[in-house]
Formats: C-alpha cells, sequence, structure tokens
C-alpha cells in the first residue's frame, strides 16, 4: 500500500478570508460573481411574474368604496376593486362580486369631492364642536373619482355599480376596460358640483 | 296644610304638565305625515294591484343633465326600498326577460323634471345653501302601457351627507308613495 504524502505550503494554505484580505480586487470579484448568480437563478421567476401582466393585464386598487348596485355586497362597504382579463372584481374581506366585460352597457368616470371627516360618526363630531367648530372642519375635503358601470345580469336585468376610488384611478380603469372589450357610449359631460370650480 | 306640602303639590303638578306636554310633542311629527297625503280621497281609496314590479332604466329627458352616478344611485336605490317594502312578489330589473312570464305586472317609470346639484361643503359650512334635490315624475302602467297612477317625487339632502343621499331620500319617498297605493 502507498502512501501518498502532500506537503502544504503555508502560501497555498490560506483561507477565502484571507484572499479577500489581501486582494480587494479579488473579494470584488467574488462579490459580483454571487450577484451574477443570484440574477441567474431569480431571473426564470422574475421573467414568469412580468409575462402575466402582459397576457393577461389586471390592476388592484384597494380602499374602493361600493356606494351601491352589487349584487351580495352590502351599499357602503369598502374593498379592493381589480380589473381582470375577466371584467372586474371586488372583494371585501367577506364576499365577492364580479361584472364580466361581456355583461358592462357603459363606463361613466366623474370627480366629486369628500369630506376629510365624514360619515355618520363625523358629523356627529363636527355637530358636537362648540362654537361652530365643525364647520371649520367641513373645510377640509379631498376630490375622489366615482366610476359607475352598468352591466346587465344573465337574465338580461339592468344594473349600474358605484365605486368611488382615490383620485386619478378611475379614468385609467375605464380606459383598461375599454381596451379589454367593455361597451362605452359617448355622453354629455354633466356639471360638476360647485365646490370643484377654480 | 303646610308651605312643605303645598309646595310638593306643586312640584308634582308640574312634573305632570310637563310630561303631558312631552307626550303631546312627541305625537306632533306624526300627525303632519298623515294630514299631508296629497290627492283625492278616491285615490286614497282606490288601491291598485299588482303581482310583480318592473323598474325601467332612468332616462334624463333633453335638456336636463343629470350625472350618471346620480342616475344609477336612483335606479339602485328604488330597488332596494321596493324590495323591502314587500309589496310585490317580485321586483323586475329594466329588461329581465323572465317579467314577461309574470301576471299583473306593474311598470314604474321615474321620469326626472328637476335638478339641482348641490354642494356637501356649501351645505355643512353654511347650513342654509347647498342642498342637493332631485326631482321625478313617478309614472305606474300596465304592461299595456296605460297610466294607472302618476305622482311626483322629490329626493333632498339639506344639511348633513352627500349629494347621492338626495337619491336615497328620492327611492324612500316612491316606497311610501307604493305602501299607501298598493
Amino acid at each position: 500500500m502507498k502512501t501518498r504524502s502532500v506537503q502544504i505550503t503555508p502560501g497555498v494554505s490560506s483561507t477565502g478570508g484571507e484572499l479577500v484580505r489581501r486582494s480587494p480586487w479579488l473579494g470584488g470579484l467574488l462579490v459580483i460573481g454571487v450577484g451574477l448568480v443570484l440574477t441567474a437563478t431569480a431571473a426564470p421567476s422574475f421573467g414568469r411574474q412580468s409575462a402575466t401582466p402582459q397576457n393577461a393585464p389586471s390592476s388592484m386598487i384597494p380602499d374602493v368604496k361600493c356606494v351601491i348596485g352589487l349584487e351580495n355586497i352590502k351599499p357602503g362597504s369598502t374593498g379592493t376593486l381589480t380589473s381582470l382579463p375577466t371584467g372586474l372584481e371586488f372583494a371585501t374581506q367577506k364576499k365577492k362580486a364580479a361584472i364580466t366585460i361581456s355583461s358592462i352597457q357603459d363606463v361613466f368616470t366623474g370627480r366629486e369631492s369628500r369630506q376629510d371627516v365624514g360619515g355618520m360618526g363625523g358629523s356627529l363630531v363636527k355637530a358636537a364642536i362648540p362654537y361652530g367648530g365643525g364647520r371649520v372642519v367641513s373645510l377640509f375635503s379631498h376630490n375622489v373619482d366615482v366610476l359607475a358601470v352598468e352591466y346587465v345580469d344573465t337574465n338580461g336585468g339592468f344594473h349600474g355599480a358605484i365605486f368611488v376610488l382615490s383620485a386619478g384611478k378611475a379614468t385609467a380603469l375605464k380606459n383598461q376596460l375599454i381596451a379589454q372589450g367593455a361597451k362605452v357610449s359617448t355622453h354629455m359631460e354633466a356639471p360638476e358640483p360647485k365646490e370643484q370650480k377654480p | 296644610m303646610n308651605p312643605l306640602s303645598r309646595g310638593s303639590i306643586l312640584s308634582l303638578f308640574a312634573f305632570a304638565v310637563s310630561g303631558a306636554a312631552l307626550l303631546m310633542a312627541s305625537s306632533l311629527p306624526a300627525q303632519p305625515g298623515q294630514a299631508a297625503k296629497p290627492g283625492p280621497a278616491a285615490q286614497q281609496t282606490q288601491k291598485l294591484t299588482g303581482s310583480a314590479i318592473q323598474i325601467e332604466r332612468i332616462v334624463s329627458p333633453e335638456g336636463l343633465l343629470i350625472p350618471e352616478d346620480t342616475r344609477v344611485s336612483m335606479y339602485e336605490n328604488v330597488i332596494l326600498q321596493l324590495i323591502q317594502t314587500k309589496k310585490f312578489q317580485h321586483v323586475y330589473r329594466s329588461g329581465d326577460r323572465t317579467a314577461a312570464d309574470a301576471p299583473d305586472l306593474i311598470i314604474l317609470h321615474l321620469i326626472p323634471e328637476a335638478y339641482k346639484p348641490g354642494s356637501q361643503k356649501e351645505r355643512e359650512v353654511t347650513t342654509v345653501a347647498g342642498a342637493t334635490s332631485i326631482k321625478v315624475k313617478v309614472q305606474f302602467s300596465s304592461r299595456e302601457g296605460k297610466v294607472l297612477l302618476e305622482k311626483d317625487a322629490e329626493g333632498k339632502v339639506r344639511f348633513y351627507g352627500e349629494n347621492l343621499r338626495a337619491t336615497y331620500d328620492l327611492s324612500k319617498k316612491v316606497a311610501a308613495l307604493v305602501n299607501e297605493s298598493f
């Protein structure tokens, strides 16, 4: 039986840490290499994610108020409005409702002003502030977009759903619905509420 | 009778009088509603009958611009309120094909007559201006198109609430009209 003796010289036996310490260039190359490997392994998954919106565009808008008009959704519920390739989907924490593209008859957008302190609770608070302080609170408001969607159910029954979104999102959503094939008629713009005029 | 007992009797009397006044005041709001029912006595006694009702789409007449969300909200609120009246076995939406089989179908048309866009901010700041109001002609007709009843209704929001609340107010008035006519 042959035995093999290996002589290890002190220079060769140095660890990676020592190498990096000795040569910053080598350390930089090591970091770049690791980064490249990580990027290469992550690329396929990123590719899958980016391919989905191109084939099936979808946008999700949180904190949308469904004022009225969706089956099984309580009027005034807040949820997430998602534009799917098949149509619109509104989901609260408990329930979901969908409007298919083929059932949409018309889409309208508008802009309104909402009180910063609103609702039943807000009104009570405003009323409780002494010396007319509630009126001062009423001066603070913000603009919101209103999206009205007219659609028909499977029996041909006409429905209308109204959503209140944060400003600037309704038009993009409407354009997306039109691009997906939703019917939209030309209509005259109604006068905007007084507080929106400059 | 000593002064103390006389005082207690007086306080009891005052308590009774104030209680009676409170009862009378609380019964007052109900009285105008009953007394203000318009129309001839014949219309009040002659009730309409129908097993189902169909609400037609609300179309703004020429020259009257109503925001689309207001129109849609009016339609949907009226449907919800009509269902709550429980006067009809079915409340059909406009265009519903299943309504063709319904016997004694009543068709409800809401014809907008006037619309005043208000302002929530103006209402809440001034409390006297900025009211939103919408006035419609409520028309009940038969399937053949014969007008059975026609009345005006107006929805308003005067103080607190968003502009669309006027449509809710209007729908309550339409439901009240249905309750008294059917």
